[in-house]
């Protein structure tokens, strides 16, 4: 069959390939390019001054932390709504236990809380088969209120808050959170793109069938997503914690806000897919969403409910651009 | 030939699915360096024989001895192991994978140190399998996503093939692949055969089947009903076989003159679908069949998608003779329009929705009350009516799709679009993956249709198809109309392929 009408010369040819992929990653620096030259512009020179892009360079980390678990997570076609509460679980462990014992308690806490956490989860979905969604919704409620029930020592609805210690918070100060990123996404790329777990997770996700039948052990699997989600979430955690010095919390699923602003970052990069690693496209996806709140705060839009819609809109803008030409309906 | 000559002996090998027995007590002997051709009607437990062998199903009794020791796989990497591979009818490829990790998912080990894959060393062992083994070549990095059915199946060919398996298993997919890789198949099974290796070939084409194998089983509701040579069998003597019953081979057309009406029911003006087609202009006629051939990538099914309003023309335009315009699918729809593609599973059917849901679907406009309301007891008259007249093969209209055989879903994807008043209906390879039985009464459907007016675009990978049912045929080469027979006219195989290649 060598070289007959299949050869790819059209759009999966080698040098096609290599061409689009140039071309776009191309034209889309010089997309960013400009939309920040414009945000500069409409904030009358503030918005590229240094110490305004470290601002937005810190904020995004610990979301971006999130969003990488996320791209596992939309990957292998489940969903996770506990995350969120997770968080707040380990960084209150990583604020009381760095507080308590120090610097290395504060991380081993955050990191410890956080991948046992989502790794039960993933033990729950992957044993007894309820659908993630529900499942995740019910485990998001247990974690809220234990977190709750730990800080105050008794059940509440009421918000309360949890702090850390300022010598403790290096890591939520640049450059030192920027390194962390930096190495953290080393790893992820590589665990992505280049290990047997991370072509079995697009495996199970894309066709289970196929992946069962060539031998792909969907239950293991799915369990090294958990362990490797885990530990993204307890980084996030302690970085959010070392980031903000504080966790608050109520019950009644308000955790689940915490979940937004990286499921919109990886959402993005899902997009983006098409054309940018999605490894490669998180951090880039979270660096514009955070310009984006970063522009609505210089120009003085109210945050909360103006500036949530506000980014919704720019979320769904970026969704059509990306999703221009597919067919059929996208679910 | 003595017994150390069989590298697979199968005895009184036994499945079920619940009350289903899909084979009862099979006995089945493969040779080192034999093609044998599995055949039988849909529904005869042919898949589910190769799927046994495969370590897809686990058979409830009987046995199995390869190389002369007892055989039984757990899985299809088990089978792997053994050196069986199957290309399977509808197993696919992961969509959102590169082509080389779809060639080697599930055995990534043999690429990788501690869990981290060389990606240099698998695509290099891809591209040196595609080379090896003359497949198209294809980028190892390209994701699978938007490729062609045709070369979906090269890339589970080579991942058949990656095993260096000593017996080939081939469930239909010559079925899928176009005259040209269809060629270079059978190429490549003699080849194995050189090599000694043995091969299990499923095709519902007859005389493809008589020409490739050495010998044929014939299956029939789930038992061996035969086993010859190819060489002492006639087609006709395989058809009896099959349906326990005589059936003519000539379930073509008899006359050899187009016959259809004057007037114009579709018009194609320079069509163009950007990479695919180029300037393609045609008029369909009121009770036409109009055929179209090529090879792989000639567009005949781009046209299709381009002429139901799927695929988005660049340029030019698809007008109905009622005057409206087809720019989507909803236009053609409203003009009476019907659409079989090619990829029935992927494009046609809901595959886990009911027979019910399925045939009814592209009923529900013409089936809604005054108020808005679908009555139920008129869908499940229409589902009920598709499935007698058609004779599908079922335990009700409740039954999921992916539970049919595949000439049964056929039969349910055409018998919906047939219960419409249709004044056109565009038909993409419509007899891929159906039985003999099936194929005649699909044609008989195809020459009721053409009585009643209907005029049917027929896009076929097969040239005695589209010869047997066309009026006309348009041969298409690299996206562009080469020329345009009419029947009775220098209609012949050898006319056509001088024009294809």
């Amino acid at each position: 069959m060598r070289s007959n009408s299949l050869t790819p010369s059209g759009r999966f040819s080698e040098k096609n390939i290599l061409r689009e992929k140039v071309l776009f990653a191309g034209l889309f620096v010089l997309a960013v390019a400009v939309i920040l030259l414009v945000f500069n512009l409409l904030t009358h020179g503030n918005f590229l001054e240094w110490m305004n892009i470290k601002i937005i360079l810190a904020n995004m980390v610990y979301p971006t932390f999130m969003a990488w678990g996320m791209c596992f997570l939309l990957a292998c076609g489940y969903s996770d709504m506990s995350w969120g509460a997770i968080v707040v679980l380990a960084s209150f462990g990583t604020g009381v236990f760095g507080n308590l014992y120090g610097f290395g308690a504060a991380l081993a806490a955050g990191v410890a809380i956080g991948t046992a956490l989502v790794f039960l989860n993933f033990c729950i979905f992957a044993f007894t088969k309820i659908p993630s969604w529900i499942a995740s919704l019910s485990l998001a409620m247990i974690y809220e209120a234990v977190a709750v029930f730990l800080y105050v020592g008794k059940s509440t609805g009421a918000l309360v808050s949890a702090a850390m210690e300022k010598e403790l918070r290096i890591f939520g100060l640049l450059p030192w959170s920027l390194i962390v990123l930096a190495a953290a996404f080393i790893i992820i790329y590589y665990v992505y793109n280049r290990t047997i777990i991370g072509f079995n997770v697009r495996a199970i996700g894309g066709n289970a069938a196929v992946a069962r039948a060539l031998g792909v052990n969907a239950t293991s699997t799915l369990l090294w997503i958990g362990l490797i989600c885990g530990l993204l979430i307890g980084a996030a955690s302690f970085l959010q914690e070392s980031y903000s010095g504080i966790t608050t919390v109520k019950t009644g699923l308000s955790s689940i806000f915490l979940i937004f602003q990286p499921l919109a970052i990886a959402l993005l990069a899902d997009i983006l897919q098409k054309k940018i690693n999605i490894i490669i496209a998180v951090p880039v996806c979270a660096f514009l969403l955070y310009a984006a709140f970063n522009l609505l705060t210089l120009l003085h839009v109210p945050s909360g409910t103006l500036q949530e819609a506000l980014l919704c809109l720019f979320i769904i803008i970026f969704a059509i651009l990306g999703q221009r030409g597919a067919k059929g309906v996208v679910k | 030939m003595s017994a150390a000559d069989n590298i697979l002996e199968i005895r009184g090998l036994c499945k079920s699915f619940g009350s289903t027995r899909a084979n009862i007590n099979i006995d089945f002997t493969l040779k080192r360096g034999e093609i044998k051709g599995l055949i039988g009607e849909n529904g005869s437990g042919k898949s589910t024989l190769l799927s046994q062998i495969a370590g897809l199903y686990r058979s409830d009794a009987g046995e199995m001895t390869l190389n002369g020791k007892p055989y039984s796989p757990s899985s299809p990497l088990d089978a792997n192991r053994a050196k069986i591979a199957m290309v399977m009818q509808e197993l696919g490829v992961v969509e959102k994978l590169p082509v080389g990790i779809n060639v080697y998912l599930g055995r990534l080990e043999q690429f990788s140190s501690r869990g981290a894959v060389n990606m240099k060393s698998l695509n290099g062992a891809v591209s040196r399998l595609f080379s090896e083994w003359n497949l198209p070549p294809m980028p190892p990095n390209a994701v699978v996503s938007g490729m062609m059915i045709e070369q979906r199946k090269i890339i589970e060919l080579a991942r058949a093939l990656s095993v260096e398996p000593d017996i080939l298993l081939l469930d239909e997919i010559t079925q899928s692949l176009s005259l040209n890789n269809r060629n270079s198949l059978y190429a490549l099974i003699r080849r194995l055969k050189d090599m000694g290796r043995s091969v299990i070939v499923i095709t519902h084409d007859i005389d493809e089947m008589l020409a490739i194998s050495d010998s044929i089983t014939v299956l029939r509701d789930g038992e061996v009903v035969g086993d010859v040579k190819a060489s002492e069998v006639t087609a006709d003597e395989i058809r009896y076989m099959m349906v326990g019953r005589n059936i003519s081979g000539d379930y073509y057309r008899a006359d050899t003159a187009p016959d259809y009406a004057e007037e114009v029911v579709l018009t194609a003006e320079g069509l163009t679908v950007e990479g695919e087609i180029e300037d393609v202009s045609f008029q369909l006629h009121r009770g036409e069949i109009l055929g179209f051939v090529g090879l792989s990538d000639s567009g005949i099914h781009s046209v299709g998608k381009a002429v139901f309003g799927l695929a988005k023309a660049g340029k030019g335009r698809v007008a109905l003779g009622s005057g409206g315009e087809v720019k989507n699918t909803r236009d053609a729809i409203a003009g009476s329009m019907g659409y079989v593609p090619k990829d029935r599973d992927n494009e046609a059917l809901m595959i886990h929705a009911s027979i019910f849901h399925n045939a009814t679907l592209p009923s529900l406009k013409e089936f809604r009350g005054p108020a808005g309301f679908l009555s139920p007891a008129r869908l499940r008259k229409l589902s009920g009516d598709i499935v007698k007249k058609l004779s599908v093969k079922c335990t009700g209209i409740q039954q999921a799709m992916d539970a049919l055989s595949g000439g049964n879903k056929q039969k349910v994807n055409l018998g919906r679009w047939l219960a419409k008043d249709l004044k056109v209906l565009v038909l993409d390879c419509p007899t891929r993956g159906v039985d003999v039985g099936v194929k005649g009464y699909i044609y008989e459907l195809m020459k009721q249709a053409k009585a009643q007016g209907i005029a049917m675009i027929l896009i076929s990978d097969e040239l005695t198809e589209a010869l047997g049912m066309a009026d006309r045929l348009i041969v298409m080469k690299d996206g562009r109309i080469v020329r345009t027979i009419l029947r009775g006219e220098d209609f012949t195989e050898r006319s056509i392929i001088e024009v294809m290649i």
